[in-house]
């Protein structure tokens, strides 16, 4: 079974201890609207619901939020357009975006406490129940191409995936690390 | 015809696999219009049909468009382009721009399943949200059009559609959603709601209207129910002589001008309900207005045609009708509607001295006609739900209750059949969830619209503002005064009434002030609205208040009323008796905006880090406060409306009168406050005014709404006809709610003017 991916999400957890208010979320993302060369629309606020999206930043090709879905806050990061490219491309570069945004957020003077993002802790979503079902066939569809990549960020096999069980949840795959792994240390194993 | 190559319609190898898993477990009709919808998408992607044709096509699915999609947003100091690809889906409205997608649901009924589809359709399309609308449908905001046609399928599939949500067409079926378990209710008016919408859905009858038609029934009278009072067509159920029938309503809306429906007849038998709607339906779409959208729904054509020659063209028109099968058919399977517990029935409820389950309790269990069995409302904030917790809900529902929940014009959930036994179960699972929040039917539970988050119509931050309310409120809880608890706010985000502000105790809609050189958000405040008696009366326009001040005050109000009020006095007779003068004053120090210098916090709209708007200019070198003759003009006109409002409340027959000349003055004024900028010396000649007002700023274009269009100039060229003259209590009470629309226009037409000021000029 061969999947063309699209609509990837990856989650990057964050040290819950620097998660921040919402309201320093939504100071953070406003500005990217006019200032990134990204195409964003607009911030919406969901602080009022749980276990869902915190602070949601609209975009054209890609979306950001604060999410504490599953109650764990991190950030989203959430393809919107179809993107084009092989499967191994199409991983490399969302997740490279993903580390970039999130270098941006642990910089960003709006926080009073520096979010910390754990690298050595983050889902992988295929929001997409049309071309991967949450079953092992999926994952074994995806695995080989999804090892690639955590092989270059974390080492060869220093890592363990694992497939979200309840069947009515999207194709989810749980990956922790063994060790930490700073975000800008993980950036630069794709110079 | 134009044909297309049906294996390039598929926008994604996604939609391939829905189309070819589902279509065949889609009721055939609807299967053909999500084809046809598909293949419109590809016409229209090549340029085959225009965007004004396709954006009617899209609506009448429920493919909203939403706020930025005409690629232009402010970012707090200067409008910027949203550079999205130059492809439309309708007029000045981007093709890749996040649009809005709403789904009926008749009568508000809701399955377990059907609840994790909508988890997973928020999920892949949305943003992990479920809206609750104001009319029992859900919304997804932030949806791809290319996405819709595997979500109309996979909803389909499970039997809903997403025909006729928007545009001019029958919107919603909605109905009590106690019907079948209300205690005050004549009959279960459930299965008479699904067969208005089973058969009005697509019917030849009802595809000409110049604008939308909404339907509600209700059980019971008294209650809030139904909102029937508000609706084009509403129906409250009645049993005459052992025979089941229903009043019936015609001509109710609210929108800028509410209007309360007029008693058709007072018992229609149910199996003239479908007819008599079918006749309905063919004289609003063969006399009612098409061209001007503000005088299209059908209150405006009762108005212009009078109302016993309405109800005899109806009646003329019902007797003429071929004989159709179905309007009885469905009389012989109205058992199928009849709900069955899951559980057995439970004991009488008691307190248990756990306070804060007693309260949850008491605001959110209601007891059912059937004996041991309750109505939990599921309260969610602002009417969201996340994804996740939609699901574990379907999950609560199968454990407790199975497939009765619907969905509450309060933006809420009801499970309904609960076991009495099972309320501390369900709400222990409730509270794991973050959805055991207390309050539901009071003043905690806000109702919002959309507002300047996602509508293109929004003026001011409706969610922002109810969310602040509601954690204010929270905090106080159950030491909140039992008749302050009582109360209902509703807060929209325009004058459209989405939230239903017309009929809260406290009402808001969002309106803009210039004050000083700046653009200030503020809400006018609407007291007195009555929501019980199925929405039986509508509040009266106040003032303007600096939305910051909004919360300050609501505490004000509310202690006011509870020092004032006399034993068991309702609010709404607390605000006749002590009148919106003395109200107003009482406020007066809460109302004051502060200088952009001294606290910038009334410049920036609630949930919004931007600057409302920002006049590029700073104060002028006599360093005093920039008032301009058109400041004067437009306070002229607000002080004259209000005191003819003021008339019009306490003067008896003499007053009525006088408030319909005094409310059009309050029109001149306006129109001349904004004519003095150009014309310092002009007169208050009504003639003169009109003739000038038309010329500078109807021709132009420049008074008009940029969404309303020439609307609120209308109000004002019909008013310069009969001058508030000679007009029946009723009229007045409309001309009334125009004339503050119109006012309000000018307000915002001086505020885009002074953005669009260049700041050299302004300072000069």
């Amino acid at each position: 079974m061969a999947i063309n991916l699209q609509n990837i999400q990856w989650k990057l957890h964050l040290d819950e201890s620097t998660v921040g208010t919402p309201h320093e979320w939504f100071r953070a993302f406003a500005p990217w609207i006019p200032d990134s060369p990204e195409v964003f629309v607009d911030v919406a606020d969901y602080s009022h619901v749980e276990d869902g999206p915190v602070v949601f930043l609209s975009g054209h090709n890609v979306c950001y939020s604060l999410d504490a879905t599953g109650r764990r806050n991190g950030l989203l990061y959430e393809r919107r357009q179809p993107a084009e490219g092989t499967n191994p491309e199409k991983l490399e570069e969302s997740f490279t975006a993903l580390l970039k945004h999130a270098a941006l957020l642990e910089t960003d003077p709006e926080f009073k406490v520096k979010p910390k993002f754990l690298v050595h802790d983050v889902k992988f979503i295929v929001n997409n129940r049309g071309i991967a079902p949450n079953n092992d066939e999926t994952l074994a569809a995806v695995k080989p191409e999804l090892s690639a990549l955590l092989d270059k960020v974390y080492g060869a096999g220093a890592y363990t995936l694992t497939r979200e069980q309840d069947k009515r949840q999207r194709f989810m795959v749980h990956i922790k690390a063994n060790a930490p792994v700073a975000v800008n240390e993980a950036l630069k194993k794709f110079e | 015809m134009t044909t297309t190559n049906k294996q390039e319609l598929y926008t994604s190898d996604a939609a391939k696999y829905w189309k070819e898993a589902l279509s065949d477990k889609l009721p055939a009709e609807w299967r053909v219009n999500v084809d046809e919808f598909e293949s419109d998408i590809a016409l229209k992607k090549r340029g085959k049909i225009e965007h004004k044709l396709f954006a009617e096509t899209r609506l009448r699915m429920g493919a909203y468009g939403q706020r930025y999609d005409n690629g232009k947003r402010y970012d707090g100091k200067e409008v910027r382009r949203v550079p999205f690809p130059e492809e439309f889906k309708g007029p000045d409205t981007y093709w890749d721009a996040p649009g809005m997608e709403r789904i009926k649901l008749p009568w508000g009924g809701l399955t377990a399943d059907q609840m994790d589809l909508f988890a997973d359709l928020a999920e892949e399309y949305s943003d992990g949200i479920c809206h609750i609308t104001t009319r029992q449908a859900i919304q997804l905001h932030y949806i791809h059009i290319e996405n819709c046609p595997s979500m109309f399928r996979r909803l389909g599939a499970l039997n809903i559609t997403t025909r006729e949500a928007c545009g001019n067409a029958v919107r919603n079926v909605s109905a009590d959603p106690r019907a079948g378990v209300n205690p005050d209710e004549a009959f279960d008016v459930t299965p008479y709601a699904q067969a208005l919408f089973e058969f009005l859905l697509g019917h030849p009858d009802a595809q000409d209207f110049g604008r939308k038609f909404k339907i509600a029934l209700s059980g019971d009278e008294a209650g809030a129910s139904g909102l029937v009072n508000i609706h084009d067509l509403g129906l409250i159920a009645t049993i005459k002589d052992g025979k089941r029938g229903f009043k019936y309503y015609v001509g109710g809306g609210l929108g800028a001008v509410p209007y309360a429906a007029k008693l058709f007849s007072d018992f229609v038998p149910e199996e003239e309900i479908l007819p008599l709607a079918q006749a309905v339906c063919r004289i609003y779409g063969r006399f009612g207005e098409k061209k001007k959208r503000h005088r299209a729904r059908i209150k405006f054509l009762i108005a212009d045609m009078g109302w016993e020659k309405f109800r005899e063209t109806v009646i003329a028109e019902r007797a003429i009708l071929p004989h159709d099968d179905r309007w009885s058919s469905y009389i012989k399977d109205i058992g199928k509607f009849e709900e069955k517990p899951l559980k057995p029935a439970g004991k009488k409820l008691a307190p248990t001295g756990d306070q804060e389950y007693d309260f949850w309790v008491s605001t959110n269990v209601s007891a059912q006609k059937q004996e041991g069995y309750s109505a939990v409302i599921v309260t969610l904030p602002l009417g969201d739900i996340t994804s996740n917790q939609m699901r574990a809900l379907a999950d609560v529902a199968r454990k407790y209750v199975k497939d009765t929940v619907r969905t509450v014009v309060e933006q809420n959930l009801i499970l309904r059949w609960v076991s009495n036994d099972d309320i501390p179960a369900v709400y222990r699972e409730l509270k794991k969830l973050g959805l055991a929040l207390p309050g539901a039917e009071s003043i905690l539970d806000v109702t919002a619209c959309p507002g300047t988050d996602t509508c293109k119509l929004g003026v001011s931050s409706s969610r922002g503002l109810a969310g602040e309310l509601r954690a204010r409120l929270y905090k106080k809880g159950p030491e909140l005064h039992e008749a302050v608890r009582a109360l209902r706010i509703k807060v929209s985000g325009c004058f459209n009434s989405c939230s239903h502000h017309h009929i809260a105790d406290i009402g808001f809609y969002g309106i803009s002030r210039n004050v000083g050189g700046y653009v200030v958000p503020h809400f006018q405040l609407m007291l007195g609205g009555q929501f019980e008696n199925n929405g039986g009366a509508f509040g009266i326009g106040t003032g303007g208040v600096p939305s910051k001040a909004v919360p300050a005050v609501v505490e004000r109000l509310t202690e006011q009323f509870v020092a004032q009020r006399n034993d068991g006095e309702k609010f709404r007779d607390w605000v006749e008796r002590t009148g919106k003068a003395t109200i107003m004053q009482g406020l007066q120090d809460l109302l004051e905006v502060p200088a952009y210098e001294s606290d910038k916090s009334y410049y920036v709209d609630w949930g919004d880090v931007r600057e409302y708007s920002v006049k590029d200019k700073g104060i002028g070198e006599c360093a005093g406060e920039v008032v301009t003759l058109t400041d004067f003009g437009l306070k002229a006109a607000d002080r004259e409306l209000f005191d003819a409002q003021l008339k019009f409340e306490k003067d008896g027959p003499a007053g009525v009168a006088a408030a319909g000349t005094m409310a059009y003055r309050a029109m001149v004024l306006a129109a001349q406050g904004l004519l003095k900028e150009k014309h310092p010396y002009i007169s208050e000649e009504p003639e003169l005014v009109m003739e000038t007002f038309t010329k500078d700023f109807h021709d132009t274009g420049i008074f008009h709404d940029p969404f309303a269009g020439p609307k609120f100039y209308q109000y004002y060229q019909q008013a310069h006809a009969h001058k508030g003259a000679g007009l029946d209590k009723e009229k007045v009470q409309h001309f009334l709610h125009e004339a503050q629309l119109f006012v309000e226009a000018a307000h915002s037409c001086y505020a885009r003017a002074s953005l669009a000021e260049p700041a050299e000029k302004a300072e000069g």
